[in-house]
């Protein structure tokens, strides 16, 4: 072959290369975007066969549910269309789950995002034993959420409780932290204890900050919070949007006022105290103890589509206001 | 268009190739549901029990396949598990049942295997030695008590009873109960009263618990203790206002609403009396004869525990019902059925049965049992007295079959607590009952059908 001819294959396969197809070699041809199609479809496709099997299957067959008075058990159930959602907008105790569901997250996710964001400056710090204080913030994350609601009874008990053991030391009467009013601020302290996880993502993002932007801010005299609001902030915007996203979504759906209610039964999905009565509880309720699956089902594709709706708002009203250091919008 | 060799599936196709995965998945994942009630295996028949662990202990099961040449597959009781599997039709063969409440409710819905031709042959459980608590598990579309057997009870308990620790009535100068004749339900928060010690806000030893089985089904009982019915003649409403119904209610709100014992606004975070009435904060605890089991076990605690018969409501009727009547129930779906029987005869007939019986946590449901009760120590020849002459009051009381006991908890739970702090009336409380729990049982009724 003369360098000629050489230069006349190797451009033909620069231009196939180019336009997305295997060169001519003979035989089969395969273009390298069906390979790179197949090498996709092959990797994903266990979480994808996953999905349609454990996500999709389980949410139509709820959707149709939700259609019926079905209880699990009883042979009359039968199909009553729009019955239960209509049902649903009328019922008091729905409406006031989801409004407790709602003050409980725009409570419970700025605090855990704040609590976890000052943890990671702290430990972000050159300090000693920086390593072990990471590692016992983190800890309680760690700790499985059943593990944590017996601890946190067990603390809160009126009788025998340490919270209360330290109030009465100093003199003051001791409360019923597990009932109704003082139940929202424990649950709002296993928030806290989960701080930990908050923390671990805003570290990896601080972690991320170019130094020089810090030296060069200093040089430029900024204070420690011009330099934190003005560009630690700023760079951090994608992590913080994604906890926010990701702990908005966790919060409407937390079964923590379970764990620290009274009975283990199906029955004590009720004995939660009011205040803590949040929207899945409401859901447990009717799916566990009511047996009535199809209202149930109602409710829970009801606040599939409140959490897609609110998601969407969040990205809406938060896009100018998250940087990214790599445009999203440029083409792949 | 055609697809060719070697040419990428397209997004539809590979969604559609990964759907009917998906399916062959779920085909692949019902076909192991399948086998684990099937029945028969190489090396003998299995059977599938669904119980709560200590029900039927490992070493109970190794014997019964040596004696009985049954694998038995233990499998730990979930309602909702239990409603999967009857749903997709692999129900366990047996199940672990509340008699007093789930007989009725299981029974209707057509799900249990009516059981009087297997005790009609048996030679183990006969027919005239059954205690009558049995008759909790039977249920003749109507009225529970009557008709077919749907179960039986494995041990019971009188669950209006109530033990008490005669260290702490010594200790608040309190008179002992009588042993043999019921004191009033007032005289019992009157005394739970003057015994509960509290401390900055602590209560330190709870005067005493009165919580029954479950809050359904002691309403009920104490309903009939005064005298009415909770339920109308089919069933199917319930009616807190009436005279009878509302003096029970008051008195169980008065009870909550004074913090003399464990409630739904005072929760023990034990769970049960057991650990609290040991650690001596609980003067008096409304659990029947079951609870000796724990307290034989504690020889300090036997010498101050007594057992002390149901209150009563003055002008009521003495009644001692059984709450609970906790056994095993056999699906209609059941794929093993003849060797299912066969494990129930032995556990309600053989050896689980003697162990049950002589361990003191119950009363054995064979009268040919009775015998076994322990009664070698002083205290617990003393209990056993009181319980022989209990059980000439023993009663069954009718729970609709229209709504588990659970979901009628559940609205209780929902609705009581204003009651409870003191933020609605007790008539308030009985009309808002009323409306939520005849709701659940209309619901269930037109489900029954």
């Amino acid at each position: 072959m003369t360098v000629d001819q050489i230069s006349s294959v190797a451009g033909r396969q620069g231009a196939a290369a180019r336009a997305g197809r295997a060169p001519a070699t003979g035989g089969r041809r395969i273009s390298m975007t069906a390979r790179r199609h197949r090498a996709f479809y092959m990797f994903t496709s266990p979480w994808i066969v996953g999905f349609l099997l454990l996500t999709v299957t389980p949410m139509v067959y709820a959707l149709w549910l939700s259609f019926t008075t079905f209880d699990g058990i009883s042979p009359n159930w039968r199909y009553v269309g729009l019955g239960n959602y209509r049902e649903l907008l009328n019922d008091p105790v729905t409406w006031d789950a989801l409004g407790r569901t709602g003050l409980f997250a725009v409570t419970s996710v700025p605090l855990s995002i704040i609590a976890g964001l000052a943890l990671a400056v702290l430990v972000n710090r050159p300090i000693k034993a920086r390593g072990l204080f990471r590692t016992l913030i983190y800890l309680p994350a760690v700790v499985p959420p059943v593990g944590a609601g017996l601890a946190f009874k067990l603390l809160f008990d009126q009788n025998s409780g340490a919270a209360n053991g330290v109030l009465t030391f100093f003199g003051i009467d001791a409360v019923g932290w597990l009932a109704d009013p003082y139940a929202r601020y424990v649950l709002l302290m296993t928030v806290l204890w989960g701080a930990g996880n908050v923390m671990i993502i805003s570290l990896a993002g601080l972690q991320d900050v170019p130094r020089e932007l810090h030296e060069a801010a200093r040089i430029d005299g900024a204070s420690a919070w011009r330099t934190f609001r003005s560009i630690t902030v700023p760079l951090l915007s994608p992590v913080l949007l994604f906890q926010t996203v990701t702990g908005m979504i966790a919060s409407v759906q937390t079964i923590m006022p379970l764990l620290l209610a009274p009975l283990g039964d199906t029955s004590g999905i009720t004995t939660v105290p009011q205040s803590n009565y949040l929207y899945m509880m409401h859901v447990f309720a009717q799916y566990f103890a009511l047996g009535r699956y199809g209202y149930a089902s109602a409710l829970l594709w009801v606040l599939f589509v409140l959490i897609l709706v609110v998601t969407g708002l969040i990205f809406k009203f938060t896009s100018g206001a998250v940087f990214y250091n790599v445009d999203p919008e440029a083409k792949k | 268009m055609r697809s060719h060799a070697g040419a990428p599936p397209s997004r539809r196709r590979f969604l559609a190739l990964s759907a009917g995965g998906a399916m062959a998945g779920a085909s692949a994942l019902s076909g192991c549901a399948m086998q684990v009630s099937s029945g028969v295996s190489g090396s003998g028949e299995t059977v599938t029990v669904m119980v709560n662990s200590g029900d039927i202990l490992p070493e109970q099961v190794q014997q019964a396949k040596k004696d009985l040449g049954i694998k038995i597959l233990l499998v730990k009781y979930d309602i909702t598990k239990l409603i999967a599997m009857l749903t997709n039709g692999n129900p366990p063969d047996l199940v672990r049942g509340v008699g007093a409440v789930d007989a009725p409710f299981f029974a209707a819905r057509d799900v249990a295997e009516e059981l009087d031709s297997y005790f009609a042959r048996s030679g183990v459980l006969k027919l005239d030695d059954l205690d009558p608590v049995n008759d909790l598990w039977r249920y003749d579309g109507r009225t529970q008590g009557k008709g077919p057997r749907y179960g039986m009870a494995k041990d019971f308990s009188q669950d209006s009873m109530y033990w008490y620790d005669t260290a702490a009535f010594d200790k608040g100068g309190a008179d002992y109960p009588p042993e043999t004749e019921p004191v009033t339900y007032e005289e019992w928060l009157d005394t739970a009263k003057r015994l509960v010690q509290r401390k900055k806000g602590q209560t330190t030893v709870f005067g005493g618990s009165y919580g029954g089985l479950t809050r359904s089904t002691l309403l009920a009982t104490m309903t009939v203790s005064a005298g009415g019915s909770l339920f109308n003649d089919d069933f199917s409403r319930v009616d807190f206002t009436t005279p009878e119904a509302r003096k029970a209610l008051a008195w169980y709100i008065d009870y909550c609403r004074t913090k003399v014992g464990p409630s739904l606004i005072q929760p023990d975070p034990n769970g049960w009396d057991g650990p609290t009435y040991q650690a001596g904060r609980l003067a008096m605890s409304n659990s029947g004869y079951w609870m000796g089991g724990m307290i034989g076990t504690d020889r300090k605690l036997a010498a101050v525990s007594r057992l002390a018969p149901a209150p009563v409501f003055s002008g009521g009727p003495r009644i001692s019902a059984c709450q609970g009547g906790t056994g095993l129930w056999m699906p209609r779906g059941s794929k093993n059925k003849d060797a299912a029987w066969r494990v129930f005869e032995w556990f309600f007939g053989e050896e689980p049965a003697k162990a049950r019986a002589s361990g003191g946590w119950g009363i054995p449901t064979l009268k040919s049992m009775r015998s076994l009760m322990p009664a070698k120590e002083d205290y617990q020849k003393r209990v056993l007295k009181v319980q022989e002459n209990e059980l000439k009051h023993f009663s069954v009381v009718s729970f609709t079959p229209y709504s588990r006991a659970d979901a009628v908890d559940a609205l209780f739970n929902q609705i009581a607590p204003a009651a409870m702090n003191g933020q609605i009336s007790v008539d308030t409380l009985a009309g808002r009952l009323n409306s939520a729990i005849n709701e659940q049982l209309k619901r269930g009724k037109e489900q029954v059908g």
